[in-house]
């Protein structure tokens, strides 16, 4: 625990640590009503590691998650991301930023409804303006399986299908991290597993960073290392963890 | 249920005001047209009272021709004052004339109106008609030198007492000394009209009216009421002449003005209505997207346990609370309205005298019945669909927006509305039989329903079409727009409906207006051998036939013709004449016979034109009986039969007989021709030195006469532009709200997009893009629809003399980059609203 903020704060492992936040609040609403949604988080992703980030309803890990991707503002703190120091940053070099270094899959609604699966795979690139290089597009394609689905409409994808969609659509621009807001948390188990696998290969084969957040120890056990927070701290982590050792230690931790 | 539907109201503010505000527009129209026509009434009553006060009695000559140039009566002759003088009940009796005088400003120019007469008359001298004009300064003018002059054109052109000015008349124009400034009551001027002021025997010599009388008024000596005394004086003077009492006279000159004011009524409340109309799709979509949008709310009351008759009945009190409240803010908008025509009309020159806005009962029921209606009726094909919703849309995850429908059955309606629509034109249009303009405007109602019906299965290859170029060069955003307007066809068909049916009409009147342009260019080019054509004050009513002397006797000029216009009777129906000489108007505008030939008119007699002589079966030789304003019913007879040129009327009657059987003698137009090798520059100088002495000729060459002709018919466009704008307006209103309800359903896909990276820019962008393809699909619609109008409305009126059909390409490509444009501005607030979407709540709200 100490040594991973000794590792941040120090900065000699800025080339490794393709996320860092240091000393991160977030405080909604003022004075009586103020909720501390963060409290001094300071935590990093290494380049080519899946983190995933646990702990109960409340505990901050899906506001964690937005201040990273530079959705949310912190209310104190600093977050790089590759370089770049968020906190004072516009909305649009934001907005930049995250078309240039960031990949999205969230629980839900992740897909436009007017674009086929092609098209919602190559979202980002059009949006920047910016055509997919065909090999990398090639690859990810087949690492998600939806060669023969590109021309179809959302609606006439199955909720497996659709995230596997969305997560083709945050690898192809190469992002220096990808972020999954609860991936599986409207699928099914085989379609989980398979959105779980495709996540793994994409760490493994193509070095992709991946933060997630989940609720689900079994998806946890698909991670590097485990997160966890609880009342916006950070409480523990593991690393190769299982589901049962997660299990096990959320079972602590809620004791 | 009901604190149900307030609470839903309550919820949907914004776009609800959005909606209202169509119905705004379209009430404040109505409401300010009948607050504006009421007020001109009444103001007319009190100034018509004003001007017959003090006349008991009022006697005029009976046979009476209204029709374009107004009310035709023979004067009376002046011994007929003594003889009513002598009637016993008769304190005094005076005669009095008017006609054409016309003011020449400091700066040389006529001085003109907006269409309002521009007259001369007599002033009385009987105390008890003095009443009637209030002199602010000065004294009553007297003697052949003195003039008195309204108190609005003094205080215009800066006449002040003393001063000299020179006055138009039929004959020679003349020199006076302004002897006194008149008002009427309160009001500077008779509705716009200016008023040259003189004594009676001035009066007569310089409105042509030598030894005779227009009206002779009297005053009822004490004792004797003005009924008993108009019954006694008729009797005496026996069936030629109408004897009124002043009471009457004022309430004839009032029934005058509101059948003026009744067409102005009509006219106005047609756009009115057609704001409504336009105004109803909006209510349709408003409805529609707000109701979709609440699929599941409506669901969950049916799960749990609400009837649909109750769905339905809170859906139709929601938009009777709208169409209330709308009509309430539409009647006070009317008001202002009503303020802003006015200073319109006085723009115009029409001076109203500032009184009290009239706003009657009657305005208010018919405004507020009217909002009432329309949002109401406008609401239950939404509402009922509404109800339709299966209590298991909320249960289920996603919401279904749109319910299938049939694309055959929607193709069927659709085709059998517009085929309706257009029998009910076509038949209004050619077949002429019961009331044309009702068959014509509910023709055009229907079809823009049936196309409106239609539209939605046009949308997506069209849209794809227009679409094409954002997609091609407005990057991601312009993509995404194309597929945003074709995602639901039937709401932005619907969006597209209220700019079609605007720009519809717009596009339609354009291209009435260019035929009638190119009809009389052609006209000219066709039938009109002169060199120079000569026209009298615009609006007035003609002028002095001493110009054509003059003209005549100018050495370069071979000849130069008059046209005057008169009305008869014929068969107890006015009908329109054109008087000419013959053999003049032969040198100088072609008219082709088909049998005799109209030299043969020398001696007197008329002309006819084929297809009017064809419809009575009359022949060269035959006789007609007309009746003449003066003189009576006269047999004149068919000299000659000629082809329509479009520019003589249906009868030519020969100068020598118009002379005899009219008072005014006025040319309308004049045609010169000059002699054969005589320059352009010496003739033209010939003619401007004849007619030196009357500012008020405008001499005007083949080109600029056409030019003439088209900027008036430019001046009524701009009207109807204007009158237009309206529907426009509330269409643009239309495309803002779809937009703006379209954003806030669309909200988790504007969060998403925001957070894979597009900029608010981008996405204000792709707002706009997809306004834009909505508009111009509206437009491109309208512009489909105005086109065939216009051909059709041209086709009808062959006969009336629009034969040219033109399309005025450069015109109607200006409304497609106006709509472009106006779906811009149209997607600013909606855009803005996209590109404010906070992302987070937008991609984690359930």
């Amino acid at each position: 625990m100490s040594d991973i903020g000794e590792r941040v704060r120090g900065g000699e492992a800025r080339d490794v640590l393709a996320v860092r936040a240091v000393g991160v609040s977030k405080v909604y609403g003022h004075g009586d009503n103020a909720v501390r949604a963060l409290d001094d988080v300071t935590v990093g992703f290494a380049s080519g590691q899946f983190t995933a980030v646990m702990g109960p309803s409340g505990s901050g890990k899906s506001t964690l998650l937005h201040c990273l991707a530079g959705l949310d503002r912190m209310t104190s703190g600093q977050i790089w991301i590759a370089d770049t120091e968020l906190s004072g940053l516009s909305d649009r070099r934001l907005t930049l930023l995250r078309r240039e270094r960031v990949g999205f899959v969230f629980q839900a609604f992740n897909l436009i409804p007017t674009l086929t699966a092609a098209e919602n795979v190559e979202l980002p690139l059009a949006i920047a303006g910016r055509r997919p290089e065909r090999a990398w597009y090639d690859r990810v394609i087949d690492a998600v399986g939806l060669r023969g689905r590109l021309g179809h409409r959302p609606a006439q994808l199955s909720g497996g299908e659709q995230q596997r969609v969305a997560g083709a659509r945050a690898l192809v621009s190469r992002p220096t991290i990808i972020f999954a807001d609860e991936p599986t948390g409207n699928l099914d188990s085989r379609s989980s597993a398979e959105m779980l696998r495709f996540m793994r290969r994409s760490v493994d084969e193509f070095g992709q960073t991946i933060v997630m957040v989940t609720h689900d120890p079994s998806a946890a056990a698909f991670s590097d290392r485990v997160l966890f927070l609880a009342d916006g701290r950070v409480v523990d982590e593991m690393a190769d963890p299982t589901a049962e050792k997660v299990l096990d230690l959320m079972k602590r931790l809620g004791g | 249920m009901w604190k149900l539907t307030l609470k839903g109201l309550l919820s949907h503010k914004l776009r609800l005001m959005l909606t209202a505000l169509a119905i705004v527009l379209g009430v404040g129209f109505v409401t300010g047209t009948y607050v504006l026509t009421d007020t001109i009434n009444k103001t007319f009553d009190e100034l018509f009272t004003q001007v017959t006060k003090g006349v008991d009695v009022a006697v005029r000559t009976k046979a009476s021709f209204t029709g374009q140039a107004g009310e035709q009566r023979a004067p009376m002759p002046a011994p007929l004052r003594d003889r009513i003088a002598g009637i016993p009940g008769v304190k005094a009796a005076e005669g009095s004339v008017s006609g054409y005088a016309q003011f020449v400003g400091k700066d040389g120019k006529p001085v003109t109106t907006g269409g309002a007469p521009t007259f001369g008359t007599s002033l009385g001298t009987v105390p008890e008609f003095q009443a009637a004009g209030t002199i602010r300064a000065g004294h009553r003018p007297s003697g052949p030198g003195e003039v008195a002059v309204d108190a609005r054109t003094a205080e215009r052109e800066g006449f002040r007492i003393g001063d000299r000015v020179t006055i138009l008349f039929q004959g020679r124009p003349g020199e006076f000394t302004v002897g006194a400034i008149i008002g009427y009551g309160k009001a500077d001027n008779l509705a716009g009209a200016t008023m040259a002021g003189f004594d009676l025997a001035t009066a007569q010599k310089v409105l042509n009216r030598p030894g005779v009388y227009d009206e002779i008024d009297v005053v009822a000596a004490p004792g004797i009421s003005d009924q008993a005394l108009r019954d006694r004086v008729q009797a005496a003077v026996g069936g030629t002449y109408q004897v009124l009492t002043g009471e009457q006279l004022a309430e004839e000159y009032s029934t005058l003005i509101a059948q003026f004011t009744k067409f102005i009524n009509y006219a106005l409340l047609a756009f009115a209505f057609t704001a409504l109309f336009v105004g109803s799709f909006i209510i349709v979509n408003t409805f529609s997207i707000i109701l979709a949008q609440r699929t599941r709310e409506l669901a969950l009351l049916r799960c749990l346990g609400a009837s649909r008759r109750q769905l339905l009945a809170s859906v139709l009190g929601e938009a009777s609370i709208v169409g209330l409240l709308a009509s309430v803010v539409g009647l006070g908008v009317g008001v202002l309205i009503a303020v802003a025509l006015n200073a319109a009309f006085t723009a115009l020159g029409v001076d109203l005298p500032s009184t009290t806005l009239e706003v009657r009962p009657r305005t208010i029921l018919v405004s507020l019945l009217l909002g009432l209606v329309v949002t109401v009726a406008a609401s239950v094909l939404p509402a009922v669909r509404a109800t339709r919703v299966p209590p298991m849309a909320a249960l289920q995850q996603h919401i279904v927006t749109a319910l299938p429908h049939s694309v055959r059955r929607r193709a069927l309606a659709g085709g059998l509305i517009t085929v309706t629509g257009v029998a009910l034109l076509l038949n209004g249009l050619f077949a002429g039989q019961g009331d044309r303009l009702l068959n014509v405007s509910v023709g055009a109602l229907v079809v823009f329903l049936g196309i409106a019906v239609l539209s939605p299965l046009i949308v997506r290859p069209l849209a794809r079409l227009l679409g094409w170029p954002f997609a091609r060069w407005a990057g991601e955003p312009g993509k995404l727009a194309r597929q945003n307007a074709m995602r639901s066809p039937r709401r932005t068909a619907s969006t597209a409906a209220a700019l079609m049916i605007g720009l519809a009409l717009v596009s339609f009147v354009a291209i009435f207006a260019s035929s009638i342009k190119a009809s009389v260019n052609s006209t000219l080019d066709e039938s009109v051998s002169a060199d120079y054509i000569l026209t009298g004050p615009s609006g007035g009513l003609g002028f002095s036939p001493e110009v054509v002397k003059r003209l005549a006797a100018q050495p370069e000029i071979e000849s130069a013709s008059g046209l005057r216009l008169g009305m008869f009777k014929l068969d107890g129906r006015t009908q329109q004449l054109a008087g000419v000489d013959p053999i003049a108007y032969g040198r100088t505008v072609r008219t082709e016979t088909t049998s005799g030939d109209l030299a043969d008119m020398v001696g007197g007699d008329i002309a006819v034109r084929e297809n009017t002589a064809e419809e009575h079966g009359w022949k060269v030789g035959d006789t007609v009986a007309m009746e003449f304003p003066v003189g009576g019913v006269q047999r004149k007879q068919i000299k000659a039969i000629f082809k329509d040129n479009r520019l003589n009327n249906a009868y030519l009657l020969a100068m020598t007989d118009y002379t005899r059987h009219y008072t005014d003698q006025l040319d309308f137009l004049a045609f010169v021709k000059a002699k054969e090798g005589v320059t352009a520059a010496a003739s033209r100088a010939a003619v401007e030195r004849a007619v030196r002495d009357f500012p008020v000729v405008q001499v005007k060459d083949q080109a600029e006469y056409k030019q003439d002709q088209a900027r008036q018919v430019d001046q009524i466009l701009a009207l109807f532009y204007v009158l237009l704008v309206l529907a426009v307006v509330i269409a643009f209103i239309g495309i803002v709200n779809t937009l703006a309800l379209s954003v806030l359903e669309r909200i988790r896909e504007l969060g998403l997009l925001r957070a894979v990276g597009m900029t608010r820019g981008q996405l204000r962008a792709m707002v706009r893009w997809e306004a834009v393809i909505i508009a111009v699909f509206g437009a491109v619609l309208g512009l489909a629809v105005g086109v065939v109008f216009g051909w059709t409305l041209v086709r009808a009126l062959h006969e009336q003399g629009i034969t040219e059909f033109a399309v005025p390409m450069g015109t109607l490509f200006g409304f497609l980059v106006a709509a472009a444009l106006a779906g811009v501005l149209a997607a600013v607030f909606p855009g803005r609203r996209a590109a404010r979407i906070d992302i987070l709540r937008a991609i984690t709200t359930e």
